[in-house]
């Protein structure tokens, strides 16, 4: 169980988040959502560990890890799919796995996580000595979550999944969410494809100006009419 | 045809020109940082070899195994003394603060290695030293050749460990995007660590082989780092073998120059090299990374 | 104005030195760190205030003395030479300026440094047998003028220096340091400044090599090329306070002072110590010596409050 408490960033004497605080609890699925420039990539850069607060706490299973690097946060079962996606263009897709499972408790599990995570993208496993620069959005996209799987998270923090996606990855790679959903994982989903996002969370957070405005149910979100105003207008409905 | 011969002699001292750039191709490339006190870390090697000869007798090849290893550690000390505390600023803050210390730290040893071993020119001169293979009328020194067949053959292990062990892996992986390296669980501050202490390795390897092969002095250490940095710009960053070709590239220049310049000018055509390519490619070493 | 003051009575006092001691030695430490102070400060105006950290200063020093060398040598009248070895460097800064500033940052620097590397080789080839003061002169080599040159080159530096980095094109000058894109965008022509700043320092620093060419009975004219000078005026530069009026003064005289002390134990030791400090105050104390003084000065002042 993931719980943030007060959370306070800043870039210099750029305050990004004033104070942000969120629960997931084990094999939940929360989204969160919100204008671009809330601070939605730096809360979750925070939890990775990329970033460090100036005040508050994330815990995790009872443990502060705020302040930890990202490899103890990795280790303790938190993964996070960044922004970009940010592969490792110039290597292949089986090297990009394998250096997912870096970590030494991912080592020892492997090959058994390798043969997983091809069972589940099996057009990775095709395409497993291609250069990862050279995949399609969408197929990058899905090396980015399934590198960060080697990882053996009990958490996975994607930070916009479907941006650059075409609709039809967009919808598979939710899916696939849906079906890791389903074995036990616990999600947190910070999307522009509000719509999307809302439907596969059970709850949500809106973050704007770095601040949670609000919390609640996602499917209670979906029809709620700021939310449906802000977001999910015939303007902001993203590519669905 | 003297061109020829002075080829030979350009293609083998090309190959440490090559073994040279790789070591400060590696530094920059990991931690972005431009160690121009590069070349003072190949003098100290050279000088390590020279004291194995000397003192005990040890053969300068087989030195190396132990010099390698004795300036990877140096490498560790002096990222733990002093490196360290340049990679915490942005990229370009970090670029100009390691061309600044590199120059300090390039003083210091310079000034050290002047007052434990005075100025004079050393070289090891073993037994063998003199042998040469004949091609026709050429000359092929063997213990130049030597030289480049194990520049080379290191050139080859650190490939192998950088695309095959998992350590290399994570050290081209911080190279990339150290930010999704360390996403990955992958201790940036350790990859940093131990990539610049094989660049330090790198480099006394070389310095070794300098010794043997041509001779040394503390004043060398600028020499090749200005050598390194004309092939690192020549041959852009990324590939270990693009900087052995580029290396071998500046040491045929070099003897082409020297045929219709004479030896005198051999220094310069290099740099002028270098300022060419500088100039056409403004982005520099940045250019060559995809 | 403290500074000013203090500048001038430093300006004075050496000035009336000779006056108190004719002491060959001392007047020779005086000419050491007059030059110093001149070498360090025309670095400091374009690495230091325009942010271009040059590492080819001794190419223009180089050829400052060479130039002055050759003319004062084969019987020109000595302000012509001076004034010859200058413009020549000066001539020469311009000339690569163009180019060399299509380079950033470290490119910059190293590209810089290659350009000096080649003059000092080829000159060495070109030139090889040393320089020496013809017979003449040596019998009659005085001192107190080249104590005086040499005062005369130092005040000037820093009061070129402080002038210009105190007027409105100096403004500019530094706006380019701080942020080179935003002072472009707000109309600072960023080019045109840098090459102002080159201008100056390679033409306060080849009338530096002029005065060194009148100073030395002899050397080998590479020498004056060797990129030790140019190390020298980072070292002292940065010491004493890199991007300030005063640190390369302060700098100076440390340096001068150190090498002094310590020559009789180990020869370069000086060297040693100014490159240790060198990478002290690169990484942890960018504001060098007159930091340190400034923030001793603020501690005494709270204690005794």
């Amino acid at each position: 169980m993931l719980e943030v408490e007060n959370l306070e960033v800043s870039y210099g004497a750029l305050m990004a988040l004033h104070g942000v605080s969120l629960t997931i609890q084990p094999q939940e699925v929360v989204a969160v959502v919100g204008p671009n420039g809330a601070g939605k990539s730096t809360l979750l850069k925070a939890i990775a560990g990329l970033l460090r607060a100036r005040r508050g706490t994330i815990r995790w299973a009872g443990h502060r890890i705020d302040g930890q690097p990202p490899e103890h946060v990795l280790e303790r079962g938190i993964a996070l799919v960044p922004e970009g996606r940010r592969l490792f263009a110039r290597m292949t897709v089986r090297e990009n796995l394998e250096l997912g499972a870096f970590t030494q408790p991912a080592q020892k599990g492997r090959q058994a996580q390798l043969e997983r995570v091809y069972s589940i993208f099996p057009r990775l496993s095709e395409r497993e000595h291609q250069v990862a620069g050279l995949l399609s959005g969408g197929e990058q996209q899905m090396l980015a979550v399934a590198r960060a799987l080697m990882g053996h998270p009990t958490l996975l923090i994607l930070d916009e999944p479907s941006l650059g996606l075409a609709p039809r990855f967009v919808e598979s790679l939710f899916s696939v969410l849906a079906e890791l959903k389903r074995d036990g994982m616990s999600f947190m989903i910070v999307d522009q494809n509000v719509h999307m996002a809302l439907q596969l969370a059970q709850r949500a957070y809106i973050l704007e100006g770095g601040r949670i405005v609000r919390e609640g149910e996602a499917q209670r979100m979906l029809h709620d009419d700021h939310v449906r105003a802000a977001y999910l207008g015939p303007l902001a409905r993203g590519t669905s | 045809m003297i061109l020829t011969q002075q080829l030979i002699l350009g293609l083998l001292v090309g190959g440490l020109y090559g073994l040279a750039a790789a070591g400060l191709s590696l530094t920059f490339g990991v931690l972005r940082v431009l160690n121009v006190a590069h070349g003072e870390f190949l003098m100290l090697g050279g000088y390590g070899a020279f004291w194995l000869f000397s003192l005990w007798q040890i053969d300068p090849f087989v030195s190396l195994l132990g010099v390698g290893p004795a300036m990877f550690v140096v490498g560790l000390l002096l990222y733990w003394i002093l490196f360290q505390f340049v990679v915490k600023a942005d990229e370009e803050t970090r670029i100009k603060n390691s061309l600044l210390i590199g120059f300090g730290l390039t003083l210091v040893l310079h000034t050290l290695a002047i007052r434990f071993w005075t100025a004079d020119e050393r070289a090891v001169t073993t037994a063998y030293a003199g042998a040469v293979m004949r091609i026709g009328v050429f000359a092929v020194p063997l213990v130049r050749l030597s030289s480049l067949v194990l520049a080379f053959a290191v050139l080859m292990a650190l490939h192998l460990f950088l695309t095959k062990a998992r350590w290399g892996r994570a050290i081209r992986a911080t190279a990339e995007d150290w930010q999704a390296a360390a996403l990955m669980g992958i201790p940036v501050g350790t990859t940093y660590l131990v990539a610049f202490a094989l660049g330090s390795a790198l480099a006394g390897i070389a310095g070794a082989l300098v010794s043997v092969s041509y001779s040394i002095s503390p004043s060398i250490g600028m020499e090749w780092t200005l050598k390194a940095l004309i092939v690192v710009v020549l041959a852009g960053l990324g590939s270990l073998f693009g900087s052995f070709a580029g290396g071998i590239v500046l040491g045929l220049a070099e003897a082409t120059s020297v045929t219709l310049l004479g030896g005198p000018y051999r220094e310069v055509v290099g740099l002028v090299l270098f300022l060419v390519i500088l100039l056409l490619r403004p982005q520099g070493l940045f250019g060559g990374r995809g | 104005m403290k500074l000013l003051l203090g500048g001038i009575l430093l300006g004075v006092g050496f000035a009336a030195f000779p006056f108190v001691t004719q002491r060959n030695d001392l007047l020779n430490l005086g000419v050491q760190i007059f030059l110093a102070v001149a070498l360090a400060q025309s670095w400091n105006l374009l690495g230091g205030y325009a942010g271009q950290i040059t590492l080819g200063h001794a190419a223009f020093f180089g050829l400052g003395a060479l130039v002055t060398r050759i003319l004062w040598i084969g019987g020109a009248p000595l302000f012509l030479a001076l004034a010859a070895g200058a413009l020549v460097a000066t001539a020469f800064g311009l000339l690569i300026g163009m180019p060399a500033f299509r380079l950033r940052g470290a490119y910059f620097s190293i590209g810089t440094l290659a350009l000096a590397e080649i003059l000092r080789i080829t000159v060495g080839n070109l030139m090889p047998e040393i320089s020496t003061i013809p017979a003449a002169a040596l019998a009659s080599y005085n001192i107190l003028p080249r104590y005086y040159l040499t005062l005369l080159l130092a005040v000037l530096c820093v009061a070129v220096v402080a002038l210009l980095v105190g007027s409105r094109v100096g403004l500019g000058i530094r706006a380019v340091r701080e942020d080179e894109a935003a002072a472009e965008a707000s109309g600072v022509g960023a080019l045109k400044h840098k090459l102002l700043a080159l201008m100056v320092s390679t033409a306060l620093v080849g009338f530096t090599g002029g005065a060194f060419a009148y100073y030395h009975v002899s050397y080998y004219p590479q020498h004056a090329f060797s990129p030790a000078w140019t190390f020298d005026a980072l070292l002292i530069a940065f010491v004493g306070g890199v991007g300030t009026i005063h640190g390369p003064v302060l700098g100076a005289l440390f340096y001068v002072i150190f090498k002094e002390v310590l020559a009789v134990q180990w020869v370069d030791l000086h060297l040693l110590i100014f490159g240790v400090l060198f990478i002290l105050v690169v990484l942890f104390f960018p504001g060098g010596l007159v930091e340190a003084w400034s923030r001793a000065r603020r501690l005494i002042t709270r204690r005794s409050a």
